[in-house]
């Protein structure tokens, strides 16, 4: 069996270094931030390792226009970072909860998480619900890119050959905004068998925008949004009423398959359980239930 | 041929105060070097996957997984293992209150569980036990059950603070 013997390691001291790198050797590099992705995976292909974890991108930044996250920002970071105590951001702060353990947790890194790119990665979800930017940096200058459609595919992501994520960027929510992020594993430390993230926008008693935001329930974390549209414009009350049906009908949007974790239709059960139990939790937090 | 035409790397440890110069693989990990190249054994392998804490090693003071950190990466990082927290031969207190509530049995996770519970004591002198099981939430014990290192870091509180 080939083995992870890497020929050679870079750390670099700029971004400029590590692109270029990057650009140099295409799919023989592997960047590495925290590394506990990479080192458990030891994937046998990497022939050079690009170390970024002494870039200056450990931040956590709350401007007029929003929030702006280092991609080396560790989970231990964000968990305790007062920028990320106020809603709906706290629900950032929240999906590192039950991530791994305090000791991988110093040093596991946010744009870690989301460049490994499984469908199964704990903070995605809670960051798509609110509008999160993936703001990238490559050969030909800087990028951004919706951090809904950073996700292609399993381990796969938009970044091309010479490419890194810099930053995901939060715009400033509405006022009214709440969101939640519940998780379900085998135990709270373990990889997710489903994940939901739940935002809601309310104005004058109305749903001015929802977003449901699934993982580990298709091959990326994905947006349910039929069962968005049935939120909007709708007064909590109503959303009480049909919560339900607005849980059944995103649990009928995922796509999900039958690994070793769960079996495809328990997860899509259990996508159905979480999204309600978001709403629910959304509706006692709006005071409509 | 695996391993062949590997490129070494020069690095500096700074482990328990002492710097040591070594040249390292690009895939060596903290934990091996700490254990085969500088011969400090009390840092122990588990499961190499982060799962378990027996590797932990305080780097600048936040205790971290030994076996997921490159050791090419920790160049120039300020490194303690268990090795380094007792004073001049004097055991350290939380070394102490571990003996003295028998919360070493086969003894494989206890120099993570001191590492760790010396971080978390730094950080909050004063945890309550709900903030003491949260803190060595990453470090498995297949022998005691958990109760008496629980136990032992409390009163290791209390020691500190005296
Ligand atoms: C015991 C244990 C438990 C875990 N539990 C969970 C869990 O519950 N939920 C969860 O979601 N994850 C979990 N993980 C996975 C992992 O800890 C997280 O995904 C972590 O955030 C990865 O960050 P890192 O900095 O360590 O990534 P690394 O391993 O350094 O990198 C991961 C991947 O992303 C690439 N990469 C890293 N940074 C960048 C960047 N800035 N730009 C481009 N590419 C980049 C790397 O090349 C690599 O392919 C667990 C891991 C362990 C070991
Ligand atoms: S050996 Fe490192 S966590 Fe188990
Ligand atoms: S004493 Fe044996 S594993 Fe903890």
């Amino acid at each position: 069996m080939p083995l992870f013997r890497p020929k050679e390691y870079f750390r670099v001291a700029t971004v400029g270094e590590a692109v270029s790198l990057l650009k140099r050797f295409g799919g023989a590099a592997a960047i590495l931030a925290g590394g506990t992705d990479l080192l458990v995976a030891k994937p046998p292909h990497v022939e050079y390792i690009v170390d970024i974890s002494r870039l200056p991108l450990n931040y956590i930044k709350k401007g007029a226009r929003g929030v702006r996250i280092g991609a080396l920002a560790t989970l231990n970071d964000i968990a305790a970072s007062p920028e990320l105590r106020e809603e709906p951001y706290d629900v950032i702060a929240r999906s590192t909860w039950d991530m791994g353990t305090p000791l991988t947790k110093n040093f596991a890194t946010i744009g870690g998480n989301i460049c490994n790119a499984a469908p199964s990665a704990d903070m995605p979800p809670s960051l798509i619900a609110l509008d999160a930017e993936a703001r990238i940096i490559g050969p030909r200058g800087k990028r951004r890119v919706f951090l809904e459609d950073f996700f292609i595919g399993p381990k796969k992501s938009v970044l091309k050959r010479g490419e890194l994520l810099a930053e995901i960027f939060v715009p400033r929510a509405p006022a009214n905004t709440k969101a939640v992020f519940l998780k379900k594993g085998r135990t709270s430390e373990d990889i997710a068998q489903v994940n939901v993230a739940v935002r809601l926008t309310v104005d004058d008693g109305l749903c001015k925008a929802a977003r449901i935001v699934l993982g580990a329930v298709a091959p990326t974390p994905i947006r349910a949004k039929a069962a968005e549209r049935m939120l909007e414009g709708k007064g909590l009350k109503e959303i009480s009423q049909i919560m339900v049906d607005v849980a059944r009908k995103a649990a009928e949007e995922t796509k999900p398959i039958s690994d070793v974790r769960a079996p495809a239709e328990y997860r899509r059960s259990v996508a159905e359980v979480l999204t309600k139990r978001a709403l629910l939790n959304l509706m006692e937090r709006f005071g409509g239930a | 041929m695996v391993g062949k035409g590997q490129k070494m790397i020069r690095v500096t440890l700074n482990v328990n105060g002492r710097d040591y110069v070594v040249e390292v693989k690009p895939h060596w990990t903290l934990l091996h070097v700490l254990r085969d190249q500088l011969g400090l054994t009390g840092v122990k392998y588990g499961c190499g996957t982060g799962e378990c804490g027996a590797c932990t090693v305080l780097i600048d003071g936040k205790p971290m997984t030994s076996c997921l950190v490159l050791a090419a990466s920790a160049d120039g990082r300020k490194i303690v293992t268990i090795e380094g927290i007792a004073d001049k031969g004097k055991l350290h207190p939380i070394q102490e209150a571990f003996i003295e509530a028998g919360a070493i049995q086969c003894g494989y996770c206890t120099p993570g569980m001191i590492l760790t519970a010396k971080a978390l004591l730094e950080k909050n002198p004063n945890p309550t036990e709900e903030e003491v099981r949260r803190a060595i939430d990453g470090n498995l014990c297949r022998c005691t059950g958990y109760v008496k290192i629980v136990k032992a870091i409390l009163e290791a509180a209390k020691k500190m603070k005296a």
